[in-house]
C-alpha cells in the first residue's frame, strides 16, 4: 500500500512544490490539499479540499482523508494572496493549533512534517556561527516572527511528546532563493541598486528552491524525530553575494536602514516581518546541517554560494529594472552603440 | 635590465592597454571583461594586480564557510607586516611548535587595552616564521563581533565569536585554532599590573582541547603591554557605547584619532612545547580536577616565559 499524504498551504508556492513532486512519486498513493485558495491547476492527482487551516473544521475533514503524513506548509514567511499581514500570526500559530488538533483525531496518521523556520535562532553579531538543533532559544526572543516560530514549536513538542507512536519532524528553514521564486528576499537582491548596512556584511545561508522542496519531500520519506535544519553547507557575505549577482550595494548607515526598508516594504512585501530581515540582513545567521545530511540523509545540489551562482546565471537575460551596475550598464551601452552602427 | 624594462609601465603600454579595453567593448563584451581580456598588454605585476580587483568585483573568490577570505588577508598582510618588522620588530622563538598540519590549540597571553594586536601578530609570526605555514583562526571577543567595519574586517582575516560551539567545530575541522583566556581582564588591566597574567576563565579552552584531542601550544607574547599603556578607565564612556571597558592611555582619548597610534614597544614572542591532551581522552573533559589542573598548568608555563622573555628583552622601545 503507498503512502497517503496531505499537505497545507497547498496553493502556496511551498505547498504546490511539493505537491508536484508527490504526484511522480510512485510511492504516493493518494495525496490531499488543504488551503484556502485553489492550487495550481497542473496538479492533477492532488485532490483539493478547501479549508482554513484556523478553523475547527479541519477536524472533521481530515480523519475522514485517511492519510499517514501531514505536511504542514501553511506556516507563512510573507504575506500572500488571500493571506494579508495582519493574519500572518493567527495563521501561524492558531493554525497550527488547529491542525494538530486535527491530527490527534486522525487515528491512521504515522507521521508529521512541519515546514518551520530556523528564525527561532534569531540574528545576532557574537554566537555560534553554526546553530545545532539544539542551541534554539538561547538567546531572548527579540521579534514577533521569533516568537511566534518558537511559539508553535512549543505546541509541537509537546504535540510529539505525547503521541510516541508519532514521528514529529520539525524542520527549520533557512531563507530560499530561486529563479522562479517571488520572495522579499529575491526582491531584495534584485533591486536596481541594494541598500546594505554600513560596516556590516553578514553570512547568510542561502537555501536554493529546489533544494527547499527536495529537502521537504526527503523528511516525508524519512520523517525523523525532532527538529532538524535545513541548510546549504557553507556560507556567503551579503557583498560577495550582490557581486556574483552583479548588483551594487548602497552602504546606508544602520540607523537609516531599517527607515529604508520599511519605505521599501511596498515593493519587498515583507508585510510585518521588515524587522526581522533588517536584523538578518545585518547579523547574518549559520546553522549546522549535519543532521539534514546524515539522518534525512538530503544532501542540497547548491551550497549557499552555488544558490546565489544560479540565481545570478537564470536571472543574468532579463532583469527588472535599470541596470544600475556600472559593468552591465556600460556593456548594454556598449551594445546598443554596436547595433545602432 | 630586460626584466626591468618589461616591469616598467610606459605610455605606450596604457594606450596599447585602452586601445584593447575599447575595442573590447566595442565586441559587446562589459567593460569589466574586456579589461580582463586587454590585460596582456599590461606589465606583469600591474596585470596581477588588475586580475584581482576584476575578479573580487566580479565576486569570483572564495570565503570558506566561517567567512574567512583568504585573498583579502594576504591584501591587508603588507601593512601588519609594516607593524611587524619594522615598527615592533617582533622576534620570534620556538615556533616549530606549532602543528604544521592537523588541528592545534594556541593559548597565550592577552594585552593591549585599546585594540589587542597581540592576535595579529601571533598570526604573523606563524605566516612568516613557520615553514609550513598556514592561516590560524582566532577567537574574539562577542562584543566586537556587533561592531560596524570590525565585525566585517575581523570575519575575513579568520576572527571568529567566542563560543565554544566555534572553537569545538574548528578544531574538529583540523584547524590551528588562537584563543586567549584572560579575555577582557586580560586587555582591561592597568599598565602597573602589566605582565601579571589573569584569572583563566573556568578553563573552558581545556575542555575544548580534551573534547577534540588538540594539542594546546602555550604561548609567551612581550610587548603587548605597552602598546597602548592603561593609565584609568572610563565606566560612563563604557556604559556609554555598551563596551566592556574604555581605556585612558597617555595619548586616548586626548589627542583623539592620534591616540589610536600604538607606540613601538619591541616584542618578543615565544610558541612553548606542546601539551599532548589527546591520550586523555574526550571523557577527561567532565573532570574538573584534570581541567583546572591543566589550566593553571598552561598559565604558570605562559606567567614562566613572560617574565624570562621579558628580561630577554631589556629595554621596552629601544
Amino acid at each position: 500500500m503507498g503512502r497517503r499524504v496531505a499537505i497545507t498551504g497547498v496553493s502556496s508556492n511551498w505547498g504546490a512544490e511539493l505537491a508536484r513532486r508527490l504526484e511522480r512519486d510512485p510511492e504516493v498513493e493518494y495525496i490531499a490539499g488543504i488551503d484556502t485558495g485553489a492550487p495550481p491547476p497542473e496538479l492533477v492527482r492532488t485532490d483539493f479540499i478547501e479549508a482554513d487551516i484556523r478553523s475547527a473544521t479541519l477536524s472533521r475533514l481530515l480523519p475522514a482523508t485517511g492519510v499517514d503524513t501531514v505536511v504542514h506548509c501553511g506556516i507563512l514567511w510573507y504575506p500572500e494572496p488571500g493571506k494579508p499581514a495582519k493574519a500572518l500570526h493567527e495563521i501561524n500559530v492558531i493554525g497550527t493549533l488547529q491542525l494538530l488538533a486535527a491530527c490527534e483525531r486522525t487515528e491512521t496518521l504515522r507521521a508529521v512534517v512541519v515546514r518551520g523556520s530556523a528564525a527561532i535562532y534569531g540574528c545576532e553579531g557574537a554566537v555560534p556561527y553554526f546553530y545545532s538543533e539544539d542551541l534554539a532559544r538561547e538567546r531572548p526572543l527579540r521579534t514577533r516572527f521569533q516568537r511566534d516560530i518558537s511559539e508553535l514549536e512549543q505546541y509541537f513538542d509537546n504535540f510529539a511528546a505525547r503521541h510516541p507512536e508519532l514521528r514529529c519532524c520539525m524542520l527549520r528553514y533557512q531563507p530560499e532563493v530561486g529563479p522562479g521564486l517571488d520572495s522579499p528576499l529575491v526582491r531584495y537582491l534584485s533591486l536596481p541598486a541594494v541598500p546594505v548596512q554600513l560596516g556590516f556584511d553578514p553570512r547568510l545561508q542561502f537555501l536554493h528552491a529546489d533544494d527547499a522542496t527536495g529537502a521537504i519531500a526527503a523528511a516525508v520519506a524519512n520523517p525523523v524525530r525532532g527538529p532538524v535544519n535545513v541548510a546549504p553547507s557553507g556560507s556567503i557575505s551579503l557583498s560577495r553575494a550582490l557581486r556574483l549577482l552583479g548588483r551594487p550595494a548602497v552602504p546606508v548607515p544602520t540607523p537609516l536602514f531599517g527607515a529604508l526598508m520599511e519605505r521599501l516594504n511596498d515593493r519587498l512585501g515583507a508585510g510585518g516581518l521588515i524587522g526581522d530581515w533588517v536584523r538578518l540582513l545585518r547579523y547574518g545567521r549559520g546553522v549546522d546541517n549535519r543532521r539534514l545530511l546524515e539522518e534525512v540523509g538530503f544532501v542540497p545540489r547548491f551550497d549557499a554560494a552555488g544558490a546565489i551562482g544560479d540565481l545570478a546565471f537564470e536571472t543574468g537575460g532579463r532583469r527588472v529594472g535599470i541596470p544600475m551596475h556600472p559593468g552591465a550598464l556600460a556593456g548594454r551601452l556598449a551594445r546598443l552603440g554596436g547595433l545602432a552602427r | 635590465m630586460s626584466a626591468a624594462r618589461e616591469e616598467a609601465l610606459t605610455p605606450e603600454a596604457i594606450a596599447d592597454f585602452l586601445r584593447e579595453v575599447r575595442g573590447g567593448v566595442e565586441d559587446g563584451l562589459d567593460p569589466l571583461a574586456a579589461a580582463r581580456d586587454a590585460l596582456g598588454s599590461l606589465p606583469g605585476r600591474l596585470r596581477s594586480a588588475i586580475e584581482l580587483i576584476v575578479r573580487r568585483l566580479e565576486g569570483d573568490y572564495h570565503e570558506d564557510e566561517w567567512g574567512f577570505d583568504e585573498s583579502f588577508a594576504e591584501a591587508v598582510f603588507p601593512v601588519f607586516e609594516f607593524l611587524y618588522d619594522s615598527y615592533w620588530r617582533v622576534q620570534v622563538e620556538g615556533v616549530r611548535h606549532v602543528p604544521a598540519h592537523g588541528r592545534g590549540l594556541i593559548v597565550s597571553n592577552h594585552a593591549g587595552s585599546l585594540f589587542p594586536f597581540d592576535a595579529t601578530m601571533l598570526t604573523l609570526a606563524i605566516m612568516k616564521e613557520h615553514p609550513l605555514p598556514r592561516w590560524p583562526r582566532f577567537l574574539v571577543l562577542d562584543w566586537a563581533f556587533v561592531l560596524p567595519f570590525l565585525s566585517a574586517f575581523m570575519r575575513r582575516v579568520g576572527g571568529v565569536p567566542a563560543s565554544p560551539h566555534n572553537a569545538t567545530r574548528l578544531l574538529g575541522q583540523d584547524e590551528l585554532v588562537m584563543v586567549f583566556p584572560e579575555g577582557v581582564k586580560g586587555t582591561g588591566k592597568p599598565f602597573a599590573e602589566r605582565y601579571r597574567l589573569q584569572r583563566f576563565g573556568r578553563g573552558g579552552f581545556v575542555e575544548i582541547a580534551l573534547r577534540t584531542g588538540a594539542p594546546i601550544v602555550p604561548v609567551a607574547v612581550v610587548g603587548a603591554e605597552e602598546i597602548y599603556p592603561k593609565i584609568g578607565d572610563s565606566p560612563a564612556l563604557a556604559r556609554a557605547v555598551g563596551a566592556p571597558f574604555v581605556p585612558v592611555t597617555p595619548t586616548f582619548p586626548w589627542l583623539g584619532p592620534l591616540g589610536l597610534i600604538p607606540l613601538p614597544s619591541r616584542w618578543r614572542i615565544e610558541f612553548c612545547e606542546p601539551i599532548e591532551v589527546a591520550g586523555l581522552g574526550p571523557g577527561a573533559a567532565d573532570d574538573r580536577r584534570i581541567v583546572l589542573d591543566l589550566t593553571e598548568q598552561v598559565r604558570e608555563t605562559i606567567q614562566e616565559k613572560v617574565l624570562e622573555n621579558l628580561v630577554e628583552r631589556g629595554s621596552v622601545f629601544l
